[in-house]
């Protein structure tokens, strides 16, 4: 037999019938070994088994292959596996491509159009394979120190965990106070606790610890740099003469949470009567109360009769609701209002007897641990409930009746549709959760944002505190609605998701970046220009080994996003993408287009 | 459109159990109810919740096609005792009736 040049080994799993049942396994692999590449092709059961793996680790060990194709699944579940593989066989791990033949292929196709595709992604992948080098990870010195941004709950509880790994932390606060809303809110959902001891307990511990630095009345004005070497200008506001502070941090935690809706002028009478109050304030007057009468008291004034709205200003539907100035409507639940509502009426009705309660609901949302007890309480302690729809929701107006200053009018879907008016001396909205505004700090880290104004994470359940830049990680409420216990959950992800990559000190990211060939490069200056990095890439002047200087593209590798938008305008072909350059997608498409594995 | 009467529930404690507000509307009451129909017995009760007596008297006759058999109490989720109740109206209605 000819000695090849190149030596693939190409290795093809029957995925336990997930893939034979559809691909004919055994023909691929015949049609494989006819690739100019191609030394070995093989078939197995499972190839991500120990004895599959093995197989790739023997044929590497005996110089039979020096790169490795798997047919399998799809990458994101294996191909980190393979690499492993690869790796304990004592080769570099880059050597390595995978081809897709179960989602993009058994899982589609059947019969021969199965076959065939399978075959020709495997001739591709071999085709991009036998360029493939071996690459080292960019090796990134990170700064031992983590930074978080906003100092509620989240904040609190993400600086602690953090500093607890034995990791610096700064946490900037933009108020004068740290704790966020919870310094605004009494007994909590669902279990009782008061959120100020909460707060002194945490707030305590945060100013105590010897590695955790607080600024807070400070915002943040810039950030820019890398994982772990992100530098930010700080702006302290008792700072009379502004001069920036810069802080040098190896990650960045964003926590900088929410705030409660404020109805406009006239939603439920809010603004119009002043008897129609939010639950924020609501949840401040019960814990300013002191009184020990027998009805709830407001403004010195007894209150015989309150109605609590629920859904105010969340759960928003196009057509129905008038969106904000801005354009915005928020569609989403709020999460905590219902929880909230019942607890305060549980509170009045077991402090104050002689206060009655009508809460109208588009529906009851007592979703976690603990929350549903305090439905059954709400209904124990006589709380009328009645429900509305969207469409037709409770009308708040004025009362003849000197008793009652306000009637607020609902269908109650309840009482079979009818309409029942309820005299009322408090109305009471249960306002939601809003993002506070931070597009201004996301633009500057290039963080995605929601449709619905949170930030947005890489995926809600495989990834739930990351962003996609690498080293910036999310708590709290500035993602999505959550109780405090739900934010300290998050705070504790994200904690241990930056004290790991920082653990280190140093950080390795995977090389596939750009690269210049610096005998090619004529210092066009076309790649920077087109990259869309701020910092990936440079102009900068080199000595050529004629002694001259010149311009030169410089990449540098921990900011280039591997896009490629460098390599497909530079006129010498000079810059280029490891792992992924024009030659490789060049020889790919050659390989699916010949008919080198048809039959 | 009726007004929600706030001192119906203290006026009828005097004839009935005080368990309306027990009731969460689930209508399995009325599910099993071998004898009336169109929500009975959970209309009367959401009646006594929202303080609708005049709703009570004008449909206070299906009051009278109850005989007790007790499977609404017996099914109701929420101990609110539909069958009591109901026996308390018609104590209620009895006293009300030419009043
Ligand atoms: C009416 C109401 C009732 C509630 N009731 C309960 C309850 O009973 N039980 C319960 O568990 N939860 C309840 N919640 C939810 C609870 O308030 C939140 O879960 C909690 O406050 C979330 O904490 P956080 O740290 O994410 O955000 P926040 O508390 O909003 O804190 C964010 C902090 O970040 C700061 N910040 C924002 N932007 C910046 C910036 N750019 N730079 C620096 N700092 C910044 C803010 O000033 C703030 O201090 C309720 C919420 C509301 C609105
Ligand atoms: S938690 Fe309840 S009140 Fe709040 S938005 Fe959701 S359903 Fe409405
Ligand atoms: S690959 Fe993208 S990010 Fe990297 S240098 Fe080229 S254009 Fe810039
Ligand atoms: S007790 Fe009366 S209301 Fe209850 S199920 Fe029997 S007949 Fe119906
Ligand atoms: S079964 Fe009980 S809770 Fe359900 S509607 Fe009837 S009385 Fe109410």
């Amino acid at each position: 037999m000819e000695e090849k040049k190149n030596k693939v080994g190409v290795y093809i799993c029957y995925c336990g019938g997930n893939i034979s049942d559809h691909v004919d396994v055994e023909e691929v692999r015949n049609r494989a070994l006819k690739l100019p590449d191609v030394t070995v092709a093989r078939t197995n059961m499972f190839m991500c088994s120990d004895p599959g793996q093995e197989m790739i680790i023997e044929d590497l060990k005996s110089g039979k292959i020096d790169r490795v194709v798997v047919a399998s699944c799809a990458p994101s579940l294996h191909e980190t596996t393979f690499r492993g593989a690869i790796e304990r066989a004592g080769s570099n791990p880059f050597i390595y491509e995978h081809a897709n033949i179960r989602e993009q292929v058994s899982w589609v196709h059947h019969g021969d159009p199965a076959t065939d595709k399978a075959a020709i992604l495997i001739a591709s992948a071999t085709a991009k394979a036998k360029h493939l080098k071996p690459l080292a990870p960019i090796h990134v010195d990170a700064k031992r120190h983590a930074t978080v941004i906003g100092g509620g709950i989240a904040g609190i509880k993400t600086a602690l965990d953090i500093a607890g790994q034995g990791i610096d932390v700064t946490l900037i606060e933009r108020s004068p106070l740290l704790g966020g809303q919870l310094n605004s809110l009494g007994q909590l959902a669902p279990y009782g606790d008061h959120a100020s001891d909460i707060l002194k307990e945490l707030i305590d511990q945060v100013t105590g610890h010897t590695a955790i630095t607080i600024h807070t009345n400070t915002k943040v004005e810039a950030v820019s740099g890398y994982v772990g070497n992100f530098s930010l200008n700080l702006l302290k506001k008792s700072d009379p003469e502004n001069i920036p502070l810069t802080l040098d941090t190896g990650a960045i935690v964003m926590a900088t949470g929410s705030v409660s809706y404020t109805p406009f002028k006239g939603e439920y009478g809010f603004g119009q009567y002043e008897s129609v109050i939010t639950l924020p304030e609501l949840i401040r007057l019960l814990k300013a109360n002191t009184s020990s009468r027998s009805m709830l008291e407001v403004n010195g004034k007894p209150i015989k009769n309150m109605v609590m709205i629920h859904c105010v200003g969340s759960r928003q539907i196009p057509g129905i609701h008038p969106p904000k100035e801005n354009g915005t409507l928020n569609e989403y639940c709020s999460r905590t209002c219902c929880s909230a509502m019942l607890n305060a009426a549980n509170q009045i009705r077991e402090t104050f007897p002689e206060t009655s309660i009508y809460e109208m609901y588009r529906d009851i949302r007592t979703y976690g641990r603990g929350q549903e007890e305090l439905y059954m309480q709400a209904s124990a302690n006589k709380v009328v409930f009645m429900r509305y729809e969207a469409d037709e929701p409770p009308e708040v107006s004025k009362n003849d009746d000197p008793d009652y200053p306000l009637q607020v009018r609902i269908k109650d879907g309840l009482t079979f549709n009818e309409s029942l008016t309820v005299p009322a001396d408090l109305v009471v909205l249960a306002t939601g959760i809003e993002p506070n505004d931070v597009t201004n700090l996301a633009s500057q880290m290039k963080l995605p944002i929601g449709t619905d104004r949170f930030l947005l994470e890489v995926h809600p359940k495989l990834r739930p505190v990351e962003f996609p830049i690498t080293g910036i990680f999310l708590a709290g409420t500035c993602q999505a609605p959550m109780d405090s216990g739900e934010a300290c959950n998050a705070a504790g992800a994200a904690a241990v998701k930056a004290s790991a990559l920082l653990s280190k000190g140093y950080i390795e990211l995977d090389p596939f970046v750009a690269e210049v060939d610096t005998d090619k490069c004529q210092g066009h200056g076309a790649c920077v220009e087109a990259c869309i990095k701020e910092g990936a890439l440079t102009l900068m002047e080199v000595i050529n080994p004629d002694g001259n200087p010149v311009k030169q593209a410089q990449v540098t590798p921990a900011m280039c996003l591997g896009c490629g938008a460098c390599a497909a305008v530079c006129p010498e072909g000079a810059i280029d993408i490891n792992g992924w350059a024009l030659k490789q997608y060049e020889d790919m498409v050659d390989a699916i287009v010949s008919d080198s594995v048809a039959v | 459109m009726s007004s929600v009467n706030l001192a119906f529930a203290k006026e009828l404690k005097a004839y009935s159990e005080d368990t309306a507000l027990e009731c969460f509307n689930c209508g399995t009451c009325s599910a099993i109810c071998p004898l009336v129909h169109d929500n009975f017995p959970r209309r009367m009760i959401r009646y006594i919740q929202v303080g609708a007596k005049d709703k009570i008297l004008e449909n206070a006759n299906d009051l009278w096609r109850c005989l007790h058999c007790g499977l609404c109490t017996h099914t109701c989720p929420r101990q609110a005792d539909p069958g009591e109740i109901i026996l308390g109206l018609k104590r209620f209605v009895v006293a009300n009736w030419r009043a």
